[in-house]
């Protein structure tokens, strides 16, 4: 069977290029690695969760042991466990991205329609001031003592019942409202609706373009399996597409794949309070730093918090010590910075498809840490905090690069138009191909690439 | 092949287990609360080449005595802080976060042995989550 389109991953790009695609009438397959679940079929249980929903069981390594990093494997990829703060890009992202790939598109008046279209068919809510939980007010505390810009987020969500005593940490295991705007709820389950295909279970290893087509192959529960569209589109992340490109053979033409990966490393603190703070309770991140000295320093301050044993591994404590911090987990309250990191992280995969990933932290990208760290302090301190714990692990939820978009190609995989250099029928769109670390949320800068790339497509 | 927990690699994991999370006050023993029989549901995503490696590792601990094991997981503990990245201490780290991982997953989670009657570590730390479904 011949399709019109193919689109490989279904998470932030994929889901969303797929919607729009299948919208304009094509013939569109979604294809996925992981299984499809739904609201009434995620894990119960956070072990469960990142041990059923994440690649590699779990959490994956940096190859010196120090970063972890975070992405899932199923319909809706790493949006089913995202936290669904959706930030259109700033002018000061948006040039970054122009100078550093030559995309003359990268601009705010382009990019504004494209996140115009996306935002009116994802349901947003910023948060108000009596949605703040413990953790919020002790953060606000904190900053205006210091007099550090603060202000309230704008989430994907529809209805999260916190008013009748729902704790939304619970939905970073897949929401099951249904509310969380992941792709699977903003735009799979839509278009599946519509008559999209979906095939999961089927991991895609190798993409063989030609001149009028393009073949993939793979494997569905371990048989071989083949597909064939006039167009197809890898939107498997940034490990996911760079793992694909380099098994298809690609990297002696296109020597980028696997390069300029960055990943917005974070590092959560722990502030201890005499009363109960409940950080994990109702809406559970409400707030975030705004402060246009941090943005222009290169990190932002996010008001976060985690279930117990993501909490325990920020622990490097062994036996009675941890437990004391564990029991005094209502107790916590928690800020991460969130570090605008230069991209020399390397995306390496070896010819069986074994991933080695090499992320250094850079003296730019540990003296913003640090600055980070010093703001950190004095929050937590100023919101009366009488133990402060300093977690030394660090992690990137937010993976980018490896198959960058530019306009020259010894120097980027995919030309301004979304297309692979050299193939007319295989293109890219995900968090790989981000030129940069843009420093802000990348979620719905993904999906209106998404958008982007149908609307050229679909012309 | 699945990857499938040895009786041995259990138990170096009970043993391991008490280390990171020993009987202490309301704290139950980690041997006493933590719910093995979940386990291989829990690994069966982790490459294979890892979980060998692992599970390898942990049928070695099975034999050794308590105070060796309190040595081996210092080791790992400390190579967080070491600034080397050569390849020992980089595996060290992995291992400090892999152990860390599997024993706080069914220690302080929903997934205790369902045999133990006493106050599960959840309940110590009061941590309780509502889920509004409908
Ligand atoms: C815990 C967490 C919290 C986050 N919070 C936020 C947030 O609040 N806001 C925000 O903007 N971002 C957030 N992010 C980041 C955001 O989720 C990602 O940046 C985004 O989803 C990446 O989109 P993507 O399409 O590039 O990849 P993904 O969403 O990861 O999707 C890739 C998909 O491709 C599939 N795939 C990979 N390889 C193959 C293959 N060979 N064959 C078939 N399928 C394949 C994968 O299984 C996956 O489903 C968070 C991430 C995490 C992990």
């Amino acid at each position: 069977m011949m399709y019109d389109f193919i689109v490989v991953g279904s998470g932030s790009g994929g889901g969303s290029l797929a919607y729009y695609l299948n919208k304009s009438g094509a013939k569109v397959l979604l294809i996925e690695a992981g299984r499809f679940y739904r609201k009434d079929t995620f894990p119960k249980t956070e072990a469960e969760t990142s041990a059923h929903l994440y690649w590699g069981g779990g959490i994956e390594f940096a190859k010196d042991g120090r970063m972890g990093f975070l992405r899932t494997k199923m319909v809706g990829g790493s949006s089913i466990v995202y936290q669904c703060l959706m930030d259109r890009f700033d002018d000061i992202a948006l040039n970054d991205w122009k100078q550093e790939s030559g995309v003359d598109w990268f601009t705010p008046e382009i990019m504004s329609a494209h996140y115009d279209q996306v935002e009116s068919d994802i349901a947003l809510h910023t948060f108000v001031p009596e949605e703040r939980n413990g953790n919020g007010k002790l953060f606000i505390k904190g900053c205006e003592k210091h007099n550090y810009k603060w202000d309230y987020l704008r989430r994907g969500q529809s209805d999260c019942a916190v008013d009748r005593g729902n704790d939304c940490i619970g939905c970073l295991g897949g929401c099951f409202r249904d509310s969380k705007q992941s792709s699977l709820v903003a735009f799979v389950q839509k278009a599946e609706k519509e008559g999209l295909e979906i095939i999961p279970d089927t991991e895609i290893l190798k993409v063989e373009p030609n001149a009028d087509s393009c073949k993939i192959h793979g494997y569905q529960n371990g048989k071989k399996v083949s597909f064939e569209g006039k167009k197809v589109i890898l939107s498997g992340g940034a490990f996911g597409t760079t793992r694909m490109m380099t098994l298809s053979g690609f990297k002696s033409k296109l020597p980028t794949i696997g390069k300029k990966f960055s990943s917005h490393p974070q590092f959560m603190w722990l502030g201890f309070q005499n009363e109960i703070v409940d950080a994990h309770k109702g809406s559970f991140q409400t707030v975030a730093s705004k402060d246009p000295n941090f943005r222009k320093l290169g990190f932002k301050l996010e008001n976060v918090f985690a279930s117990p044993i993501s909490i325990g591994m920020l622990m490097n404590e062994d036996g009675i010590e941890h437990q004391r911090l564990m029991k005094q987990y209502r107790y916590m309250q928690c800020i991460e910075v969130a570090v605008r990191d230069e991209n020399v992280g390397e995306i390496m995969c070896d010819n069986k498809g074994k991933l080695t990933v090499s992320k250094p932290l850079t003296d730019q990208d540990k003296k913003r840490r640090d600055l980070g760290h010093q703001a950190i302090e004095n929050i937590l301190s100023a919101s009366g905090a009488r133990e402060i714990y300093k977690s030394k692990f660090y992690f990137g939820l937010h993976l980018m690069g490896g198959c960058v978009m530019g306009t020259d190609a010894s120097k980027s995989v995919v030309n301004p138009d979304f297309q692979v250099h050299g193939e007319k029928n295989l293109y890219i769109v995900d968090s790989s191909i981000y030129p940069n670390a843009p420093g802000i949320n990348p979620g719905l800068t993904i999906k209106t690439l998404g958008h982007r790339l149908a609307t050229q497509l679909t012309k | 092949m699945a990857n499938f927990f040895s009786t041995r690699a259990t138990k170096g994991l009970l043993k391991v287990g008490d280390i990171y999370c020993p009987k202490n006050g309301e704290f139950p023993a980690f041997s006493e609360a933590a719910g093995t029989a979940h386990l291989n549901s829990l690994i069966k995503n982790i490459p294979s080449d890892d979980f060998s490696s692992l599970s390898m590792v942990l049928a070695i601990f099975s034999f050794f005595p308590q105070f060796v094991l309190r040595w081996i997981t210092g080791i790992c503990t400390n190579a967080q802080n070491n600034p080397s990245d050569g390849m020992l201490p980089s595996l060290l780290r992995q291992l400090n976060i892999g152990l860390r991982g599997l024993c706080y997953s069914i220690y302080y989670s929903e997934l205790t042995n369902p045999n133990f009657k006493g106050q599960t570590p959840l309940q110590v730390m009061g941590y309780q989550l509502n889920r509004i479904t409908d």
